[in-house]
């Protein structure tokens, strides 16, 4: 199997698509000729054809609006939004209207499109460019939000939101884009949305987390391991909404301890959702309260101060410890 | 105290600021010629005339970028965006600048800047006009969100808003609009930003809510003391900054917790007091944090149907209950 980063194995799974599927169709700025600000969309153009791989203009709200319009007349549209910042501009497409048209055409109509953005900090961006707002997206029902941690569930989820028959909100770490390597299969792989998966089994403390932040989180649960002697059960939520809450429920109904991890910022982050469901549903076997380790309530700075902004593993282990001896 | 209408205390608190200070203006659709869709900018235009209450095309982003340009060239807007749902138009303006160029520019500029609007489940209004989006605009650092309940509330952090030298998104809802209350007369009359308030004292449980289920807390309350529970409901009115004290000396004074909101349960803002109650207060909670809130769907049209997802007094009344 050959090992190939997050940016390669997501253009595997758009090149299958577009092979297997001819109503699969990618929009967005520069992902035609030039592939693609961080290349995911590289060599699709010259493979399928300016027809397919469409180069549109500035313009987010046109983006997605045009996409809606495909996606209702039978296409299956992946638009990419250069900069998850940039979606802003077309938020009122997204959820005025791709969320809901399944909604009230009374199942009528369907909207299979997905949006494609890269999220969150960690390449030294500037303003507008490292934001993290998955919540956004989680707060409009009708929706699905997808946020894959590594090349081989971030090709198989991609194939999975490109054929799921409701919008997909997609979002891609930066900073893992190109940071490692995987294994990812040749032959077809699909992930069911809506469903977290259990990355490491321990039964003292619970740590849940996704996208970027997996990382750091992994390296934490490592650390706590050899140094501390703590077996920790690591969760990595994948989709953001629907959200999953069976597997860390569970879990935290053995550990008795949790932990979350993500780099929006605190307030309203998917963390607070999260910790939320926990005391509603697991509030009997909590043994401490659940620590959140998240990005502060500022803007994210520009890239000479990203560092003390984006959680980290010294963060990470000084909550960890702090969940343990409370 | 003579008592007026929620949406009295509005144009109260606008025409006050006006009088008060000449570089407080009005714009929006329709808040001119009409008085505004839900009459909260009624009169001004007869008084203050077309260069102080602007009606504006039908462009939200428009809208709040020209606010946002003359907040910076030192004027204090009050934008009004008609519908709470449509500030999606202006999102980019209100996330992506407003409430960034205070931050971008080192604190060299202030943004004192107002959007008015409204949210809420009314009368058959359907999914796009009556939605709750307080959770999008709380998650916005440099941001302010206000929802006020009563009309006392409303005239009082309406002033402190537009005195405020950044950007508030002051939230009402459409059926407050015709509630009466008493309300000040003093000029001067303001309600701190990022003061929670308690409506109603109790022993028993603590409800917490804002905007319109504040008003149907109260009614479960009422209902509950009625079955020997004191229930002790906490108006937030400012959902950032938030009172996290007021509510934590509620929390440790009860153990038990009720969060109502209209808006959508997942992502909701009572996922971000859930979450506060568990770091804080963890020890003291003699029960789940329960939630009672709008279901994940967007909103019907028909009676029946709305009605069916979003909370009442008997939905608050049930999570008590549960809870006790």
């Amino acid at each position: 199997m050959p090992k190939v980063t997050m940016v390669q194995a997501l253009n595997m799974a758009l090149r299958q698509e577009m092979e297997k599927d001819d109503r699969v169709i990618i929009l967005g700025e520069d992902v035609g000729l030039d592939g693609g600000v961080f290349r995911v969309t590289d060599g699709l153009v010259q493979e399928f054809g300016e027809d397919r791989s469409v180069d549109t203009p500035l313009a987010e709200s046109g983006i997605v609006g045009m996409s809606i319009g495909m996606a209702l007349y039978g296409l299956r549209p992946v638009c990419e939004i250069q900069f998850s910042g940039f979606s802003y501009h077309n938020f009122h497409q997204i959820e005025n209207h791709a969320a809901r048209l399944r909604w009230r055409s009374q199942g009528r109509f369907q909207v299979p499109m997905v949006l494609r953005t890269p999220y969150g900090g960690g390449v030294r961006a500037l303003e507008h460019h490292s934001e993290s707002r998955e919540t956004f997206w989680s707060h409009i029902p009708g929706l699905k939000m997808v946020i894959p941690s590594g090349p081989r569930n971030a090709r198989a989820l991609l194939v999975s939101a490109i054929r799921d028959p409701d919008p997909v909100i997609f979002y891609e770490g930066k900073a893992i884009y190109r940071a490692f390597r995987e294994e990812v299969p040749e032959e077809e792989e699909t992930m069911p949305i809506g469903q977290s998966q259990r990355v490491k089994e321990g039964k003292d403390l619970t740590m849940i987390s996704y996208g970027a932040m997996m990382r750091p989180t992994l390296q934490a649960a490592e650390t706590l391991q050899e140094k501390d002697g703590i077996e920790t059960d690591v969760i990595d939520l994948l989709t953001i909404s629907p959200m999953d809450d069976t597997l860390f429920v569970e879990s935290v109904q053995k550990t008795g301890r949790a932990l979350v991890v993500h780099e929006a910022p605190r307030t309203l982050g998917p963390g607070a959702e999260i910790v939320s469901r926990l005391v509603e549903k697991a509030f009997y076997y909590l043994e401490a309260p659940v620590a959140r380790v998240t990005g502060f309530d500022i803007i994210i700075p520009l890239f000479s101060r990203e560092n003390a902004y984006l959680p980290n593993v010294h963060r990470i282990l000084r909550a960890a410890r702090k969940v343990m001896s409370s | 105290m003579r008592e007026i209408k929620y949406r009295e205390a509005i144009s109260e608190a606008l025409r006050e600021e006006m009088i008060r200070d000449k570089t407080v203006f009005v714009m929006g659709e329709d808040v001119g010629q009409f008085g505004g869709v839900f009459q909260a900018t009624a009169t001004l235009y007869k008084d203050f005339g077309a260069s102080r209450v602007l009606d504006t095309p039908i462009s939200e982003a428009a809208i709040v970028g020209a606010a946002l340009g003359s907040a910076l060239a030192g004027l204090r807007p009050v934008a009004e965006i008609m519908f709470v749902d449509f500030t999606s138009i202006a999102m980019d303006q209100i996330a992506n600048q407003c409430a960034k160029f205070h931050f971008m520019t080192g604190g060299q500029a202030i943004i004192p800047l107002v959007i008015r609007t409204q949210g809420g489940v009314g009368i058959g209004d359907a999914a796009q006009h009556s939605q709750s989006l307080e959770a999008w605009h709380a998650h916005i650092p440099g941001l302010k969100v206000v929802m006020p309940s009563t009309p006392a509330d409303a005239k009082g952090l309406l002033k402190a808003s537009i005195r405020d030298d950044n950007p508030v998104i002051f939230i009402e809802h459409k059926m407050l609009y015709l509630n009466e209350g008493p309300v000040p007369e003093d000029d001067d009359y303001m309600i701190p930003i990022g003061k929670a308030d308690i409506k109603r004292e109790g022993e028993d449980v603590t409800i917490i809510a804002w905007s319109k289920m504040v008003v149907d807390s109260l009614e479960a309350a009422d209902d509950l003391e009625k079955e020997g529970i004191q229930a002790e409901v906490v108006d937030l009115r400012t959902l950032n900054p938030l009172d996290l004290e007021t509510i934590l000396t509620s929390v440790k004074k009860t153990s038990r917790v009720v969060i109502v909101h209209e808006a959508c349960k997942t992502g909701g803002f009572g996922g971000e007091v859930a979450a506060l109650i568990m770091e804080n207060a963890f020890d003291y909670l003699d029960a789940p944090v329960e939630r009672v809130t709008g279901l994940d769907t967007p909103i019907p049209y028909a009676e029946p149907l709305y009605r069916a997802v979003i909370p009442n007094p008997d939905w608050i009344k049930k999570g008590v209950k549960k809870i006790l």
